[in-house]
């Protein structure tokens, strides 16, 4: 519950952000550089005497514009080759579960930095890069679950009374595999939103002027010990979205998953 | 076990003392006054500290500035360059130019020596030329040096370097050049050789200790040809983090570190306790930051499009919000207040209303009405490049704000050093740089704007291409008279600022702060900086850091 609420306040302070905001997140104000948290300025001015606080509001909204459309992706993949390699099993199974192990294998940070070397880094890039290096886990998921489901009475049932495989796959195994899907998705947000952070802190994300927490925070760093607010809040923001998350994602496997729900 | 109590009460009598030294020398140290006038001494330690740790000291192979800072303390060049940037001899007792201007000749002080008692002839300076004209040694610096025709030491006192032609920054390449030893490096492999982590030079300083990733530890060269500096012991901390560096700095761990303006003008003057401890010096720095157009592209080709864009730049918007006002606007490349800086010269002034003119004579009208020009149905945008250098990023930021104002779409990218050179700079691959060149205390700039310099690897990846300059530089080169010579430079410098393949956006202060404790400094500081007489600062007794358990420990 209390992840839902910091989820859904942070979506709709991102969404209002044109509207809530006291000033343009680029407007520059060579006068007002580097300023304390005042009743004019919320959380301060950065180093070009850009509002923090607007700058946070729109920033949120890529970091959280990231988080889903990287999962998405993410999912959408995982959903179709684990379903492909749960259904059908054999030699296709085999191949794809490899293929999970190789890209396992490799930590997936430095996998998403090394891709973004290649790549002119824009904010539709690094959706992309963290969505396609992190559908493994889904893939897994899904897998079991249809391998579990295969075997289970109603499937059986339906495949005897002479269903083909879409119909199976789509009204039985899927609808029934969406909780520990939905569940993983959820947390999987975490994960980019950091994900997205990181990059920006390393200058490989959403480049100028654009605003992102990661960016916001690396402006912070060099003035640490004068400029707290330009550390604290960006910080403060990651922390609290991506503990959302978590305990959104928790919430729903106590409240979905009925194995759980006996404890 | 009688000698165990006794020094068991010794080291607790000790170790009690240290603490209680310790525990008042504080509060005494702060209300030292270290303002007072003290007379000069010898005695004490200097620490600093630097980002990066040098890959060896003989600075014709390393090559970096981390290196040139260290090994400059520890090997004499045959000239340098004083207080007011007038040449004068180093090593040189004197050198005499001949009246065809393409030989020097120079004469070596008497009774020079190496830090190992071995003498210092003029065997050594040739030795060093040819290892630096090796190609073997790969040099940086080599191509100053390959100019020379024939080398030679008549005797042990005298050397003489021919060219084929007359080289004006012939003189110049000299005070550059770090004599090092024949006697230790003859048969050695340069890239290889242990020399080059323990070097032994004949400046004033030696190297006593070099802890990897710590701390290299110098001291005074007892048999210094220059004389003997005034403080005993330089430390240079390794700390890879400019933050890192200031919290040493305010925790009194290290006594000087160059700053940013923000540090400089917010951060420091804002804490009293600092000030009191710190004293600041700002001097025109080294550099200038500029925005460099590929002139291969299209339309930087024009030069209305370049005037243009220089028109609509406020540059002393990027020197208040980047540098803090800690910058100048600068119309040549030169250091201002210097001979060859053109004081007729005057910058590109902020005007909306010229850039606008000129970029419709240039063909460029917004049509679709969506406030970005088009020519030929394609809108006017381009990506500026630049490297992760936080000055750097905000001056593009402010360049994109400005040329939105007149109708030019800007991006910008931010790209780490090592592939900023290598995909982009060496392949040409971009539309605009926002860069920095370093102001040399020579005027020759012929690497930098000469036309034959543009193959990928070299400086002009502008790709700047004009007959007048091309013919100016080649001049500036040849002439050794420093009038004419200036006047050459003052035309060069105009035609570049008319033709304005870059924009200059501001030279920087060079922003230090050393501690007050270091007596002897230069205020304000002179053209040549406040380290040209490192060697005679001081550090009164009264001031020095209480170094007892350390040095005693660090010595047994």
């Amino acid at each position: 519950m209390v992840g839902f609420i910091i989820i859904v306040s942070v979506f709709i302070l991102a969404m209002l952000a044109p509207l809530i905001s006291p000033y343009d997140p680029n407007n520059i104000d060579v006068k007002a550089i580097l300023l304390q948290p005042s009743w004019q300025h919320w959380m301060g001015t950065d180093g070009l005497g850009r509002d923090v606080l607007s700058r946070m509001l729109y920033g949120g909204r890529i970091s959280l514009l990231v988080g889903l459309v990287a999962v998405g992706i993410a999912t959408a993949i995982g959903i179709v080759l684990g379903a492909i390699s749960g259904y059908y099993r054999g030699w296709v199974d085999t191949l794809i579960m490899r293929l999970v192990d190789v890209m396992l294998s490799i930590p997936s940070f430095f996998l998403i930095l090394a891709v973004i070397a290649f790549l002119t880094p824009s904010i539709w890039n690094i959706m992309i890069v963290i969505g396609l290096t992190s559908w493994m886990g889904v893939t897994r998921l899904v897998r079991a679950e249809f391998l579990s489901l295969s075997s289970r009475e109603f499937v059986m049932a339906s495949r005897t009374l002479g269903a083909k495989d879409a119909r199976l796959i789509f009204t039985h195994l899927l609808p029934n595999s969406l909780t520990p899907i939905i569940v993983s998705a959820v947390l999987g947000v975490a994960g980019a939103v950091l994900m997205e952070s990181g990059l920006s802190f390393l200058g490989l994300g959403v480049q100028a002027p654009q605003a992102s927490w990661g960016n916001i925070l690396t402006d912070g760093k060099e003035y640490i010990q004068f400029a707290w607010w330009l550390s604290l809040f960006p910080g403060l923001a990651i922390l609290i979205t991506v503990l959302g998350y978590n305990l959104l994602g928790e919430g729903l496997r106590d409240a979905l998953d009925p194995r759980s729900n006996n404890k | 076990m009688n000698n165990l109590n006794v020094s068991l009460v010794k080291n607790t009598l000790y170790f009690i003392c240290a603490i209680f030294i310790a525990s008042c020398g504080k509060p005494n140290k702060d209300s030292s006054d270290y303002n007072k006038v003290y007379p000069s001494q010898t005695g004490g330690m200097l620490i600093d500290a630097t980002i990066g740790e040098p890959s060896g000291l003989i600075y014709m192979v390393a090559g970096e500035s981390a290196a040139a800072a260290i090994s400059g303390n520890i090997f004499n060049k045959l000239l340098k360059y004083d207080k007011n940037l007038d040449l004068e001899g180093e090593l040189a007792e004197s050198w005499i130019i001949s009246p065809d201007q393409k030989t020097i000749t120079f004469k070596l002080k008497p009774n020079l020596k190496w830090a190992d008692g071995k003498a210092l002839t003029s065997d050594d300076v040739l030795f060093t030329w040819k290892l630096v004209t090796d190609e073997k040694t790969r040099s940086p610096y080599a191509s100053d040096y390959q100019l020379v025709k024939n080398a030679v030491a008549p005797d042990t006192q005298t050397f003489s370097v021919t060219y084929e032609k007359a080289y004006a920054p012939a003189l110049d390449s000299w005070s550059g050049l770090q004599i090092l030893p024949k006697h230790l490096l003859e048969k050695q492999d340069i890239h290889t050789t242990t020399f080059a982590r323990h070097p032994v030079g004949s400046h004033y300083y030696k190297l006593d200790s070099w802890t990897h990733g710590e701390n290299l530890k110098l001291s005074r060269n007892p048999t210094s040809v220059m004389g003997q500096a005034k403080i005993d012991k330089l430390v240079t901390r390794i700390i890879p983090d400019n933050s890192a560096q200031f919290l040493e700095l305010m925790a009194d761990n290290i006594d000087s570190m160059g700053l940013d303006p923000i540090k400089y003008s917010r951060i420091i003057p804002a804490r009293p306790e600092l000030q009191k401890k710190l004293a600041l010096y700002k001097e025109l720095g080294n550099s200038y930051t500029y925005m460099g157009f590929n002139l291969k592209h299209k339309p930087f080709d024009d030069v209305r499009v370049r005037k243009a864009i220089n028109y609509a730049i406020d540059k002393q918007e990027i020197i208040d919000g980047v540098y803090l006002g800690l910058g100048i606007n600068i119309a040549s490349p030169y250091k201002p207040g210097t001979r060859w800086s053109n004081p007729e010269l005057k910058p590109y002034e902020y005007d909306v209303k010229k850039a606008k003119a000129l970029l419709k004579e240039a063909g460029f009208v917004d049509l679709d009405g969506d406030g970005i020009l088009e020519r030929d149905g394609k809108p006017f945008a381009f990506e500026i490049i630049t490297n992760q250098n936080k000055e750097r990023e905000k001056s593009a930021v402010l360049i994109q704000r400005r040329l939105k104002d007149v109708g030019i779409d800007v991006k910008i990218r931010a790209i780490e050093w090592a592939s900023f050179i290598s995909r982009f700079i060496k392949t040409g691959d971009f539309d605009v740089v926002v860069l920095g060149w370093g102001l040399g205390l020579d005027p020759d700039q012929f690497n930098i704007w000469h036309s034959s310099q543009n193959q990928p690897g070299q400086f002009n990846f502008i790709h700047y291409n004009n007959p007048k300059i091309d013919a100016l530089l080649e001049q500036g080169r040849l002439e050794l008279n420093p009038d004419k010579r200036m006047k050459i430079y003052h035309e060069f410098a105009k035609v570049l600022l008319e033709d304005s393949p870059i924009v200059y956006l501001s030279a920087g202060y060079g922003l230090t702060a050393i501690h007050k404790r270091v007596k002897g400094i230069d205020t304000p500081a002179p053209p040549a900086g406040i380290g040209y007489n490192s060697h005679d600062w001081y550090i009164p007794e009264q001031l020095r850091r209480i170094e007892i358990g350390r040095n005693e420990i660090a010595e047994k």
